[in-house]
């Protein structure tokens, strides 16, 4: 029975009640007493409005729920709340009633946030994904951006340094829309523009807007997606007390299969016959990894009455890494007070503060030359025949390739923390003016400070001359200023919903740093730069942005089945250059209910279908301060031993500066089948992003400047579908089973770029001299695609083989495709050799019940992505410790392999090192337990859940690394969006076994 | 209707916040009048300065160039990287790796010495004021296209900073004639105003632009205008406060450069450097591998054995010359026991059987990197020996068989018997009487020699076109690709050609 068909059905009916009721007017009045109490907790509800049906008697429930009510004794009592599927019970003989409401889970999913206001999902008609609560915590998570991945289709999260704690994490919707600029979504947390992300445990729900007639409200920073966040709000009631409470303990995925000692210098002497295999019989990673653990504890406390609510939680967070010596620990406070100061104004207050501390070992190394390095690249390259001090009590020194220190030294004495804090306080006030007409405004600030202690001792490499001590600092301030009526109005059939605002916002970051060398004690740490004999340059700078914007959205909707959705925003930002300080972003949608319509609206298996389409246009904040003004800046220089003051041309002006824009259309469809017990959503999306700001690499190097000028020219393509599959397979009272299913597909295009010249790019660890390019945007193709020389295997002796060529030939050396024909090796036979974009992405998340167990299991899989290892790449340089493929090098007495010589070679991007980077990872497999509520009650709880679970168990990947998730040399803008599929010394994955427990007083 | 007060006070809130959106930098630096006085002027040379001693430019791209593409350094570690081995085997193309370093950073180096040039225009200052120092940037100006038209030949000339973007892009190379001329009329105006002696070296001075004047003429063959400019200095050498060093090691021990009175121009790093600025890699590029050194610098480790003279370069310098001894090394330290140069290719498989470089790796001062990076060491780009060698060069050419030239090489010899403080009997001094030819090549000897590893010999190869005889059969390092037609210049880059095309083509071969 379709909705539509049930509420007439229920009006027919209603009606004839009325009549009967009134019939029955007469009967005997009495008094009845009872409780109300929510099915989920058993707790009382209070405010339920009491209501006799067909009168005007009522009355609602006290704070625990009691009520009291005259009645005749034949009626009917309607009790209905806010969140509850209402329920009506004939009254008859009873004097007492014990009601229990369920709670009404479709009326909550049908409210939807969007920006700067909220909708039903089901008048929605942009692309908006959702993200509840239960799924954001169905496993601990260090950070709730963790906590999305998966979830949503078209969103993409990746760590962007493996599992190391407190690694910062990308999000990216739907592509990446930009080449220089941040494609990383905006984040809104109770409407607080470019905030941070709670607590995984403190939040409500997360929307993700994606198309532009979601985002286009955001304006010039919408372009890249936008997480809207909604944290936890106390509930009418008596204050429940939660306490949540897990610990983990995690390992590393894998490890990589490297050579042992004897191996090791069997393999150094077909190099180097003089080479003297070293005293020990090292396994360097046995000895960097050890088993981490998590320990998170939360503490909430929640309630409210008719005119203040509350929710305030406390959490403690403590992970000792894999990695010896990494750990991450943070405190943090979140506080909602929401106050019906009058009938007409609502005020309310919002804060969050976040304290954090990172010990951080070096990972990801920028190069892996003497005085650098990662511990975890050095583990797999550091020679297996020397142990961590000599027979003197010395760190050793490789003994191939450069003298780099040892992983364990490397992660023992270099100190690296960092420290965040974080606070932010929003006001709002909430003000009905008029029925249908109100005024919000809030106020917030928030604030950042990030300081980062580094000190590189004298006892490694890493810190020649008395040890190397840093400390940099980070401060951002943000303020932020929103105001914006919104009308509803219903006329006939037509409903409006029209939203006016303005807002104003000022951010300022200021950084510094200043550092020291040439120590007389090790002991210091960075707490004494003053201490040192050399002092390093210190540096400062601060920045400063304003954005002024004005924003309107209009709703409009016929008769419930046609929908219509106008969007704009006009920023105004001081970054803009001078000729270009105002930018306009549109949208407009329609969307079309058709199973409202009357040849649908009594077809039992359709329940829901709607049509979507929506084209818009938003932005890119591109345009970072300051770099559309011509600019001198200072460099080191210093003239007879002393430093002088030196600057030099940087920039030319460049007025015309534009910010990039993204145009963006959306087909979507909503279907929903059996009561939507199956729903679906597929959505298709072509975004063309625009004026794309690169470096004018046109312009000739001897201008002589030292930033090569920007210019608004590029232009990239991203367009894919998504689909979103919700299934409640079974719903039985003791046994439930829904299936959470999403797929989606994103293909980025380059399309035009300065004079159509290839970009390229290098990505490779500064160590590996002479690598050449590694990968490069080209029109036609996806971004950040590998370049290099696709290898053929080894060359066998004689001529090359046809089609094939080598550097040197020599019987064992390298062959590769000799494209041009020339039978020798040079740029022009350089290709692609792999794309680092996956072809599609997907989860699976499916929920079991059964009376009080529960379990969920999730999979997610990326697929068709390719990886380039460097770390494979070095460990085959010759000049490092190798992988047991080393054994299977070619010998004149072993031609059949895939595998050179042993010999030091060049370091040269080669397909010799791409691997499939798909994957299929079981994310989460977790049971859950609700002890029963006789046996909680009587303890005075309202619940207890104990839960296990498991984290990354298993991988399927053919990637042969330590994991297929990869992401090196990407951070930073630009880094973000074309470093991608590289692999080097990154923190490893891992895998965590977790037990939990939630308590409820 | 009085519930409207907390609207009105709500509404309060919306007025926050007006701006007109202008920025206002704060810690930035704008072109626009930051000229105003002469110090202003010093900035701005401070920055071509700055560029100069920097990784790019004199650190290593353009010196490493300039040492591997002669014949008394060749590549030790084949490992190392491609661009270096093209430069070194005549296997240059217009992707090098190399050339597209120090081709921006030169004319970033001019770039800075427009600006200053430009800028001083507004300062109000009297010439008696501000022309010593904006001197300095006619001279550094000079000195850049110097370097560039001796390695590029025909090249795009810029005396302005970049005003109209759209022209600029599209100017063509102006010719090696007409950039000498303005590097002639660059260093006139500088010898004009440059005081005859700067407080340090690493500032340019009346005689430092007198010699690169001499320099240059010697270059062009105008043997009398390189004589006379290399006459006055000498004959001004009080004045100018110039003499040689008595033992030649100091000149290559960073503690003890500050103090000499040899160089007339220096780049000067000193132990700290800034990512790539004060950056020079000459240390390690030289060094040994794995050489575990027990003089006390062990925290200097091991170098890279990239750039290695032919063992011919040893075998063929007189054992007896204390410049051998400052100039190479020929022992090592491997597992604490020091070695001959025989057994460094088995004390790292990268090493070659050849006596190593020591100019710059024996005594680096304080360093700010690994490996000796970042050293203290001043680069003389020239000194007072060379003043003397173009003399007698020029002399020669002039007047063949001057006791006068002779007596130029003799200070040099002379002061090469010193060794440290004891009088050796060798090198002699010069035969007297040598024909034109004879002293002509006894002089080129002379240079390879003195100024041997100090990024002169290229030139002096390319100057005399000496290439097919030093990368012959013969040679010290015999070169097969060496093609003369193509290999006394370097390619421009390529994509440099795409930017402009008014700049094609290319140098021939290329």
């Amino acid at each position: 029975m379709s909705k539509k068909r049930m509420n007439d059905w229920f009006r027919k009916y209603l009606c004839g009640l009325f009549i009967l009721v009134g019939v029955l007017g007469y009967s005997q009045e009495k008094t009845i007493t009872g409780t109300v109490i929510a099915s989920e907790d058993g707790i009382g509800i209070p405010g339920v409005s009491v209501v006799e049906k067909g009168t005007t008697n009522g009355t609602s429930t006290d704070f625990d729920g009691n009520f009291t009510i005259n009645v005749k004794s034949s009626g009917i009592l309607i009790f209905s709340s806010l969140g509850f599927s209402p329920k009506e019970v004939v009254i008859g003989a009873a004097t007492t009633l014990h009601i229990t409401l369920q709670e009404d889970i479709s009326a909550l999913e049908e409210v939807v946030v969007v920006g700067y206001g909220s909708q039903k999902k089901s008048d929605i008609t942009g692309a908006v994904s959702s993200v509840s609560a239960e799924e954001i915590n169905a496993f601990p998570v260090l950070n709730a951006e963790q906590a999305i991945q998966g979830r949503a289709a078209g969103v993409v999260v990746q760590s962007n340094n493996g599992g190391e704690p407190g690694a910062p994490i990308s999000v990216r919707v739907r592509g990446n829309t930009s080449i220089g600029a941040s494609s990383a979504a905006l984040v809104v947390v109770d409407g607080f523009v470019g905030a941070s992300l709670p607590q995984a445990s403190d939040i409500q729900s997360i929307e993700v807007l994606k198309d532009a007639s979601a985002t286009a409200i955001y304006g010039s920073r919408g372009s890249g997606g936008v997480i809207l966040v909604t944290t936890k709000k106390g509930r009418n009631g008596k204050m429940v007390i939660e306490v949540n409470s897990s610990y983990a303990t995690q390992n590393v995925t894998k490890t990589l299969d490297l050579l042992d000692a004897d191996q090791f210098a069997a393999y150094q002497q077909q190099i180097n016959p003089g080479y003297v295999q070293g005293p020990e019989n090292t396994d360097w990673q046995d000895l960097i990894y050890r088993s981490g653990n998590v320990a998170s504890h939360q503490l909430s406390f929640s309630g409210g009455s008719d005119k203040v609510n509350y929710y305030v939680s406390g959490n403690y967070f403590d992970q000792k890494g894999v990695v010896i010596n990494s750990g991450f620990e943070r405190f943090s406070f979140l506080s909602n007070i929401d106050v019906q100061a009058t009938d007409n104004l609502k005020l309310g207050f919002n804060v969050f503060a976040n304290r954090s501390n990172k010990d951080g070992v070096a990972s990801q190394a920028g190069s892996g030359g003497v005085g650098q390095g990662d511990v975890i690249s050095l583990a797999y390259r550091f020679v297996p025949d020397l142990g961590v001090k000599n027979a003197n009590g010395v760190n050793t020194l490789n003994t191939v390739g450069d003298a780099v220190d040892n992983p364990v030294a490397t992660a023992l004495e270099i100190v690296d923390e960092t420290k965040t804090d974080l606070y932010r306080a929003n006001f709002y006030g909430d003000y009905t003016i008029l029925e249908g007409l109100s005024f919000k405004t809030t106020f917030g600030y928030s604030t950042r400070n990030n300081t980062r202690g580094i000190f590189k001792p004298s006892t490694l490499t890493a810190g020649p001359n008395g040890g190397i001590a840093t400390v940099s600092n980070f401060k951002s301030t943000d303020l932020l200023s929103e105001n914006y009526v919104t009308y509803k109005k219903e006329i006939g059939k037509s409903s409006l919903t029209g939203l006016l605002g303005y807002s104003y916002q000022k951010m300022r970051n200021e950084t510094y740093n200043a550092g020291s060398q040439g120590f007389v004690s090790n002991s210091f740490s960075y707490y004494n730069l003053g201490g040192g004999s050399i002092y390093l340059a210190p540096a400062s700078a601060l920045t400063e942005t304003e954005i002024i914007s004005q924003y309107g959205r209009l709703n409009y909707d016929f008769d419930d089945k046609y929908l219509l959705t106008f969007t704009a925003r006009r920023d105004g930002s001081s970054n803009f250059a001078k000729n270009n300080k105002y930018a306009f972003f549109p949208s407009g949608a329609i969307g079309w209910k058709v199973s409202n319509e009357e040849f649908l609206k009594d077809n039992s298996t359709l329940s829901n279908l709607k049509l979507r389409y929506s084209y818009g246009v938003t932005g890119n904040p591109s345009i970072a301060p300051y770099q559309s003004l011509a600019r001198f800046s200072n460099i080191y220089a210093e003239t007879g031993g002393q430093n002088v003051n030196a600057i030099v041309p940087d920039q030319l002006a460049n007025p015309d500066l534009k910010w990039e824009s993204s145009y963006q259309s959306n087909y979507g469809l909503d279907v929903g089948f059996l009561d939507n017990k199956i729903s679906l959503s597929v959505d298709y999306y072509s975004i063309d992003t625009k004026d794309l700001i690169l470096n004018d690499s046109g312009l000739p190097e001897y201008f002589g400047l030292q930033a090569s000028p920007l210019k608004n020219i590029g232009e990239i393509n991203n367009k894919g579908f998504e689909i979103s599959l919700t299934t409640k397979n079974i719903t039985k009272e003791n046994f439930s089973w829904s299936t959470d299913f999403n797929w989606s597909t994103n293909e980025n295009n380059v399309v035009k770029l300065i004079d159509g010249q290839d970009i390229l790019l290098n990505s490779a660890p500064g160590s590996f001299i002479g690598q050449g390019q590694t990968h490069l945007l080209r029109e036609g193709e996806s971004v950040g695609v590998f370049w290099g020389y696709e290898y053929r295997g080894v060359n066998q002796g004689g001529t090359f083989p046809e089609g094939t060529a080598g550097f040197v030939n020599t019987a064992g050396e390298e062959l590769f495709t000799d494209i041009n024909g020339d039978g020798a090796m040079s740029s022009e036979d350089l290709k692609i050799i792999g794309n680092p974009n996956p072809d599609w992405t997907a989860g699976l998340n499916n929920n079991f019940r059964y009376k009080d167990f529960d379990v969920n299991i999730f999979f997610q899989a990326v697929v068709g992505g390719d990886i380039y290892s460097y770390t494979f790449e070095e460990l085959a340089s010759g000049g490092s410790n190798a992988t047991t493929e080393a054994l299977n090098a070619w010998t004149p007495s072993n031609t059949n392999t895939n595998v050179p010589s042993v010999a030091v070679r060049s370091k040269r991007t080669s397909s010799r090192f791409v691997y499939d980077g798909s994957y299929v990872r079981l994310k989460n497999l977790a049971i859950g337990y609700n002890l029963p509520n006789t046996i909680v009650t009587k303890i005075g709880m309202q619940g207890i859940r104990l839960s296990l679970s498991g984290q990354n168990l298993w991988t399927g990947t053919d990637f042969p690394g330590t994991d297929p998730e990869a992401s090196y040399q990407s951070q930073g803008n630009r880094n973000s969006n074309v470093n991608k599929g590289f692999d080097y010394g990154s923190y490893p994955n891992i895998k965590s076994v977790t037990f939990g427990i939630n308590l409820k007083f | 209707m009085k519930n409207y007060k907390y609207l009105y006070f709500l509404l309060i809130a919306t007025f926050i916040g007006c701006s007109d959106l202008e920025e206002e930098p704060v810690g930035l630096l704008s072109p626009d009048g930051f000229f105003k006085s002469p110090a202003d002027i010093q900035t701005a040379v401070n920055g071509a300065i700055g560029n100069m001693a920097s990784e790019a430019y004199w650190g290593r791209k353009l010196t490493v160039s300039l040492l591997l593409r002669g014949d008394m350094a060749t590549i030790g570690d084949q490992g190392t990287s491609a661009a270096r081995k093209e430069v070194n085997y005549f296997q240059m193309n217009d992707a090098s790796g190399m050339v597209s370093e120090f081709w921006p950073r030169s004319y970033e180096v001019i770039a800075s010495a427009n600006e200053a040039i430009a800028g001083a225009e507004f300062v109000d200052a009297t010439p008696e004021n501000k022309s010593p120092i904006t001197a300095q940037a006619y001279f550094i100006r000079a000195f850049a296209y110097y370097h560039l038209v001796r390695v590029f030949g025909e090249v795009p000339y810029l005396d302005q900073p970049v005003i109209n973007v759209d022209d600029t892009k599209t100017i063509s190379k102006t010719s090696v004639a007409d950039v000498y001329t303005h590097i002639i009329a660059d260093l006139e105006e500088a010898k004009t105003w440059l005081p005859n002696v700067q407080p340090i070296k690493a500032l340019p001075s009346k005689a430092t632009a007198s010699a690169y004047l001499a320099s240059v003429y010697l270059t062009l063959g105008e043997f009398k205008k390189a004589y006379d400019e290399a006459k006055y200095v000498i004959d001004n050498e009080g004045l100018f406060n110039l003499n040689l060093e008595p033992d030649f090691q100091n000149l290559f021990d960073a503690d003890k450069q500050d103090a000499l009175k040899e160089p007339l121009f220096v780049i000067d790093f000193n132990g700290f450097q800034i990512s790539n600025y004060g950056m020079d890699y000459m240390a390690p590029i030289t060094g040994i591998r794995q050489n575990q050194r027990l003089d006390g610098r062990a925290d200097i480790g091991e170098g890279w054995s990239v750039a290695v003279p032919s063992i011919e370069v040893y075998n063929r310098w007189d054992g007896r010359d204390y410049r051998k001894a400052v100039s190479l090394d020929t022992t090592a330290v491997f597992d604490g026991v020091t070695q001959p140069f025989s057994y460094f290719p088995t004390g790292d498989s990268r090493n070659i059987a050849s006596a190593y470089i020591a100019k710059y790796t024996r005594f680096p001062g304080v360093t700010g990197g690994a490996n000796g990076r970042a050293s203290s060491i001043n680069y003389a780009t020239m000194r007072y020996a060379e003043v003397l060698l173009i003399a007698a060069e020029a002399l020669n050419e002039i007047t063949p068989g001057t006791t006068e030239a002779d007596s130029y090489i003799n200070r040099i010899r002379l002061r090469a018997r010193n060794k440290a403080g004891v009088l050796t009997s060798f090198p002699e001094d010069v035969t007297s009487g040598l024909s034109k030819d004879a002293f002509r090549d006894m002089v080129l000897e002379e240079r390879r020699i003195e100024l041997a590893f100090e990024f002169k010999r290229w030139y002096d190869i390319k100057r005399r076109q000496l290439g097919t005889d030093v990368f012959g059969p013969t040679g010290l390092e015999p070169q097969v690709n060496f093609d003369p037609s193509r290999d006394y210049l370097f390619p421009l880059p390529g994509d440099e050609l795409q930017r402009n095309p008014n700049l094609a083509p290319n140098n021939p071969g290329y």
